[in-house]
């Protein structure tokens, strides 16, 4: 196929006459040209797929205009996570900003360990959602997002003044991870700012 | 009686077919690939788990420095959209009424714009080496503080545009200031657009976290 023929079957009226050249090989290897041509596609092919942006979707809340709309939630539900300038995680339960503490994004151990506990603890332990489960059975009809915020743990993540984007990312993708239906992204009370500034000391416990 | 010799088959094995089917696929690759557009806002996105890919998008790009800039796939919906901001808030933007169309076809060519509404007519007549060098060097990211909320009227024209067919991302440098993208998310949500998408990359393998806690180590 890829040879070309050099018997010289056009060559006119030359006959075999006189000492006919030694015919050489015209046949070309082609096998490098095949392994570079693979080589090529391989990296068009990776390069390709691998530069897809992706997205994380976001749905932030609307003005709550009618008050009936607002709801109560117990205390013991609620985990607050703070973000820092240092890329550090803070959190606490409840109202309780005097058990700061400080953990990291690092994998299993850090914030998301924090989270899966709270969504295991509170259907179990949280007098309001025990409440809750009494008069609505166990639970198992999601009706609503309303009725969920009654019964799982609530993330509220509250980001200081200039910590990175990264950040709210990576906390964003923790729910994601955790699976945590129910979290609001807020401002810090000056309270929680300080506490976090102070390392997490709470110097004097003023909030209603 | 000499010997017959077995005829010794040739091992070689014709290439040819395997060459010109590797060279086609080469050639779709090539063909289909898309480059990514020459960045004009350099911006480093973090990485995250995220599963959704953006289509049919908006971008608001937000740099370290928290300027803003819009930017959209099509040429044609980029044409519509300024037409639409003329048309619904051109009463309260004088720069942007009465353009020319060489100036509508400018703007139409250019995916990345980070240009004040007032400014849009001076930097829509500029030729191409001085706009380039405006982009580069000099672009100052389309307001979004609560006086001057033109990110969310760009934003509405985009969806007046699409007839309301198109999603809004934000694609923020990783070391940028939560601020900024709060802010915009704040002055979206004021023209009651509640959904995003945040732009992301993926984390090649174990979670985003993880892999930037390691790289800290």
């Amino acid at each position: 196929m890829a040879d070309i023929d050099t018997s010289g079957g056009g060559g006119g009226g030359k006959h075999s006459g006189g000492p006919r050249s030694k015919k050489m090989s015209t046949r070309v290897d082609l096998t490098p040209m095949v392994d570079l041509a693979f080589l090529l596609i391989s990296f068009f092919m990776l390069t390709t797929t691998l530069n897809k942006p992706k997205a994380m979707e976001l749905n932030m809340p609307k003005k709550v205009i009618d008050e009936k709309d607002k709801q109560d939630v117990g205390e013991c539900q609620v985990l607050n996570v703070l973000l820092d300038t240092l890329d550090q995680v803070w959190y606490y339960e409840g109202l309780k900003v005097a058990g700061l503490q400080k953990t990291t994004f690092a994998g299993d151990e850090g914030i998301r360990k924090v989270i899966m506990k709270m969504i295991k603890k509170v259907p179990k332990e949280c007098p309001q959602v025990r409440r809750w489960k009494d008069q609505n059975g166990d639970g198992q009809k999601q009706d609503n997002e309303f009725a969920m915020a009654d019964r799982d743990a609530i993330v509220l993540i509250k980001m200081l003044k200039g910590a990175r984007y990264k950040n709210m990312v990576d906390i964003l993708d923790e729910m994601d991870i955790t699976d945590c239906q129910i979290y609001a992204i807020q401002d810090a009370d000056p309270i929680e700012v300080e506490a976090v500034l102070n390392g997490g000391v709470v110097k004097e416990f003023a909030r209603e | 009686m000499p010997k017959v010799k077995p005829k010794r088959s040739n091992p070689v094995v014709d290439m040819t077919a395997m060459c010109d089917v590797s060279f086609l696929l080469l050639t779709f690759f090539i063909l289909t690939a898309k480059f990514k557009p020459q960045a004009v806002v350099a911006v480093d996105v973090p990485t995250a788990r995220a599963t959704v890919t953006p289509e049919n998008v908006i971008v608001i790009t937000v740099n370290q420095e928290g300027k803003a800039f819009i930017s959209l796939k099509e040429k044609v919906t980029r044409y519509a959209m300024l037409e639409q901001l003329d048309a619904k808030y051109g009463q309260n933007y004088p720069g942007i009424t009465g353009l020319t169309q060489n100036q509508k076809e400018f703007f139409s060519l250019t995916d990345t714009w980070g240009t004040p509404i007032e400014d849009t007519k001076r930097v829509l007549s500029m030729n191409g080496t001085e706009f380039k060098e405006y982009q580069e060097k000099q672009m100052p990211g389309i307001p979004y503080d609560s006086l001057h909320n033109q990110i969310g009227d760009w934003v509405q024209a985009a969806r007046y545009a699409t007839e309301g067919n198109i999603k809004i991302g934000i694609k923020a440098d990783k070391n940028a200031s939560v601020e900024y993208v709060r802010e915009i998310i704040k002055r979206l949500t004021e023209k009651d657009i509640h959904r995003f998408l945040l732009i992301t990359t993926l984390a090649t393998g174990g979670g985003a976290a993880e892999e930037e806690a390691k790289a800290e180590e």
